[in-house]
């Protein structure tokens, strides 16, 4: 198979842990708490934990995908339906990565909007947001890597925040466990598996790993963290508010960095949110840059005007959602099709892939 | 025939150049005739760029009274040891310029001998001015280039040290010689420089700060992204690392390359400590840039929009200051910055005594007149005073200067959008950083793409026995500085 991309715009096995764990983690980290507790109460963190474990075999599904083709989606839909139509099967995922990144952009604004600026406008901030994101992505998928990278890194320290609640905390709230039944543990896990994707942008990013064997580990302990990170925040949330006043607050994490006191800084929310800036930015490169990616590998257009192309398409979008059940069900939606595509169609392609493969060989 | 074409080519040139150089008065043409063989000789030089005793005492006595038959003898005669007999005229004008005396005999008119006599004007060594250290080593480099390099050879005497020259400018005819260790550096590294070098074209170059404008990867970033250093430890030392150096005639700053964003913060001192102590001091500098860039723009932001953030007590005391100020925290902030880099400027471009003067009487006569006048809080003239005192805990004056400009448009962000807008300033930054390559080297490195061998020496530098290998970004030829520390026992108490 030929080469898709050149050796040096390829990036060290290692860094797949921060794209991929920086890809789940969005702008769903604020607000997950109360929907999967709608459903499961307080065991819901136990949805939180095996939502995460099982996102591993869909995580080897997608390897096995890539390491049969050696390539990206569209190679993948090649191998098993030919070529033609694998291009046209391949092109609504433009349109998904697109309402992907919408979808993000509009929800963190959103959030600006409620907490700190009601009349932040919405088209100038995304204007910002995607001159920066141009920016990043012209500089190559190495670019793109770092900002993901420090996207990791700079803000961990809001995970020690959380400390700051501890005192306030009663973690008897969590017991009785398994009080709950499957049924409503699997909806919350259904509810939860939202806040987990992000990870499908693996199939996509595949080729541009250099040693994909050894990025393997880093992949499984990217999604580990993630499920670890979420799990700790769901116990502290549910430990700090009691379960009927959490259904009262849209996005607890915000509201429990209401406890932090510190003798020059208040309202450590608004630090939180304007560091959110610095998680959502990759979040939203890596769906332009899949986009824009696909886009070229699709109809050959160069990934330069490609881009351009896109974030214009996102900026107009944009501003169609005003209201907060437009901006609601945009996110749903987004999240159905996520599901559908992850849960469903992948573990089909990779069902597929196999059986293609198999008769190839005979 | 085509031959005596050429023939007559070749001596016209040396007529041209002749008619030009008499227009010059400092040229100067004699003749003399041999008393041993009565061979009329003739002597031409520029008297500004000969050392006239070399020509009195080692040339001409020999030249009068030994047999010179031929101008071969001229070699075997004269107490000089740089004597190169040629016959080639287009060399005439760059020999005569670079301070050789022209032999030419009567008899023979094809061949001609250059006789070295430069005079050597050569500052003094003196100590670093820019990158001083308390202690260590204080010669700095000078304006020559074989002072420089006979600096550098003096520390590293191996025959590995290469040295390369090329001539730069169609006019300036600037020397600029490129070093580095042939068993260490990455031949790749030097292939590039070379091939960047030779592609230089400029007239005049007459500093090393030319060749960083002409050869850098991104000639649109503030950033500079080959090192100046005026310290010939520093140069020898990296030289050992496996990176290039560039010493450029006429300039006492040396550059290198490849280098990193890192680098440009570590001052040449913190090897000469422990590292302990220079690992707390890269920190503070650390700190203080990112204090320097940040603290008047977060200013801005909280006083804007963000009042909540700020606790009650300490609320009170910021209102208090600011009750009287007519003017929104944006404006205060960019008249106070201004005020600095006014003071900034004219300092550095007033004579020493009198700058002094005018640092006094700027900062404290128009900071107190302006605080007093309403014009600006107190608070924010303490933040802008310490940020300007952290901003030159740079050691790397070039490196001072990009960061001076940089609060700048933070605090353009920070008055649209507040913290947000920071942090999107911030992020254009960081990607701007990460797009940078210094020789095609990342020059953010290795912070991204992280590399745990590097961070030994990068925000903190660990002990030396610690740091066994070269920095890995240049992928040097020989990656290990020393082996010891392998044989590592564990020891228990008192064994």
């Amino acid at each position: 198979m030929e080469q898709l991309v050149p050796e040096k715009g390829k990036i060290s096995p290692f860094l797949v842990f921060f794209l991929l764990h920086t890809m789940q983690v969005g702008i769903g980290v604020l607000g997950f708490q109360r929907i999967i507790a709608k459903y499961a109460g307080y065991d819901a963190w136990i949805s939180v934990l095996v939502t995460g474990l099982s996102i591993h075999i869909i995580l080897w599904m997608m390897y096995k995908i890539g390491e049969t083709t050696n390539g990206d989606m569209l190679s993948a839909h090649t191998f098993v339906f030919g070529k033609k139509l694998g291009k046209i099967l391949t092109f609504p995922f433009i349109f998904y990565f697109t309402l992907v990144a919408v979808t993000i952009l509009r929800t963190f604004i959103e959030v600006i909007q409620v907490w700190m600026f009601p009349d932040l406008n919405t088209f100038w901030y995304s204007l910002a947001y995607c001159i920066l994101a141009i920016y990043i992505i012209f500089g190559g998928f190495r670019t793109v890597a770092g900002i993901a990278f420090f996207g990791v890194i700079l803000p961990l320290y809001l995970n020690f925040i959380f400390l700051f609640t501890l005192p306030y905390t009663d973690f008897k709230n969590l017991l009785p466990i398994f009080d709950h039944s499957v049924k409503d543990l699997l909806m919350s896990g259904y509810k939860m598996s939202l806040t987990y994707l992000g990870y499908e942008i693996l199939l996509f990013l595949y080729p541009y790993i250099k040693d994909p064997q050894r990025s393997k580990k880093w992949a499984h302990l990217g999604i580990l963290y993630t499920t670890f990170l979420y799990t700790l925040i769901t116990i502290i949330t549910f430990a700090y508010f009691s379960e009927g006043q959490l259904q009262k607050h849209v996005w607890p994490t915000l509201t429990m960095w209401k406890a932090v006191h510190m003798p020059f800084v208040e309202r450590f929310e608004y630090i939180g949110i304007a560091n959110w800036n610095i998680i959502i930015l990759p979040n939203f490169c890596i769906a332009l840059w899949c986009a824009s990616r696909l886009l070229k590998r699709v109809v050959h257009l160069k990934q330069k005007k490609g881009i351009l192309l896109i974030s214009f398409a996102c900026l107009i979008a944009i501003n169609f959602f005003k209201t907060r059940e437009q901006i609601n069900k945009l996110g749903d939606y987004t999240g159905l099709i996520a599901f559908f595509l992850n849960f469903g169609y992948i573990p089909f392609l990779f069902c597929l892939v196999l059986l293609v493969k198999k008769v190839k060989k005979k | 025939m085509r031959w005596l074409f050429k023939q007559q080519k070749k001596e016209g040139k040396k007529a041209e150049t002749e008619q030009y150089l008499k227009k010059s008065q400092d040229y100067t043409q004699v003749s003399y005739i041999n008393q041993v063989t009565n061979k009329k000789f003739t002597i031409s030089f520029i008297t500004t760029l000969i050392d006239e005793s070399i020509l009195q005492n080692d040339a001409l006595p020999f030249l009068l009274e030994k047999p010179l038959e031929n101008i071969e003898d001229v070699k075997k005669i004269v107490a000089i040891a740089d004597v190169q007999i040629s016959n080639d005229e287009s060399e005439i004008e760059q020999k005569l310029f670079n301070g050789y005396v022209l032999v030419t005999l009567e008899s023979d008119n094809s061949n001609f001998a250059f006789l070295a006599a430069q005079k050597e004007i050569v500052r003094n060594i003196t100590t670093p001015e820019i990158e001083f250290s308390v202690i260590g080593p204080k010669e700095a480099f000078v304006e020559s280039l074989d002072q420089n390099i006979n600096l550098l050879r003096k520390r590293l005497p191996v025959k590995e040290l290469i040295k390369k020259e090329v001539t730069l400018g169609t006019i300036s005819k600037t020397k600029v010689a490129i070093l580095y260790l042939e068993n260490i550096a990455n031949p790749e590294n030097v292939q590039t420089l070379m091939e960047r070098i030779k592609n230089v074209e400029f007239d005049a170059i007459t500093d090393s700060s030319y060749i960083v404008q002409l050869i850098s990867d991104n000639k649109n970033s503030p950033f500079p992204q080959l090192l100046d250093t005026e310290r010939p430890d520093r140069v020898a030392a990296v030289l050992a690392e496996g990176k290039i150096a560039i010493i450029v005639d006429g300039s006492p700053h040396a550059l290198i390359t490849p280098t990193t964003l890192v680098e440009f913060f570590s001052s040449f001192e913190d090897y000469f400590l422990n590292w302990i102590l220079s690992s707390f001091f890269r920190l503070i500098r650390l700190f203080a840039v990112a204090f320097s860039i940040l603290i008047t723009p977060i200013y801005v932001a909280t006083l804007s929009y963000h009042y909540e953030l700020i606790p009650k007590d300490l609320l009170n005391t910021l209102v208090t200051s600011r009750r009287e100020i007519p003017l929104p925290p944006i404006l205060e902030a960019l008249f106070l910055e201004l005020t600095i880099e006014l003071l900034r400027e004219a300092g550095a471009r007033l004579p020493t005594k009198v700058g002094q003067t005018i640092g006094i009487v700027g900062g404290i006569v128009i900071g107190t007149a302006s605080v007093e006048a309403g014009l600006t809080s107190n608070v924010l003239l303490i933040i802008v005073a310490l940020a300007a005192l952290a901003s030159f805990t740079t050691p790397v004056y070039k490196m001072g200067n990009a960061i001076r400009l940089l609060r700048f448009p933070f605090l353009l962000f920070a008055e649209l959008w507040g913290l947000l807008g920071i942090l999107i300033c911030f992020s254009f930054l960081l990607t701007h950083l990460i797009r940078l390559t210094s020789l095609n080297r990342p020059f953010l490195e290795p912070l991204f793409p992280p590399r745990v061998t590097d961070m030994k020496d990068a925000l903190i530098r660990l002990p030396f026995n610690k740091q066994s290998r070269r920095p890995q970004f240049m992928r040097t030829k020989f990656p290990f500085r020393h082996t010891s520390g392998t044989n590592n026992q564990n020891k228990d108490i008192d064994e």
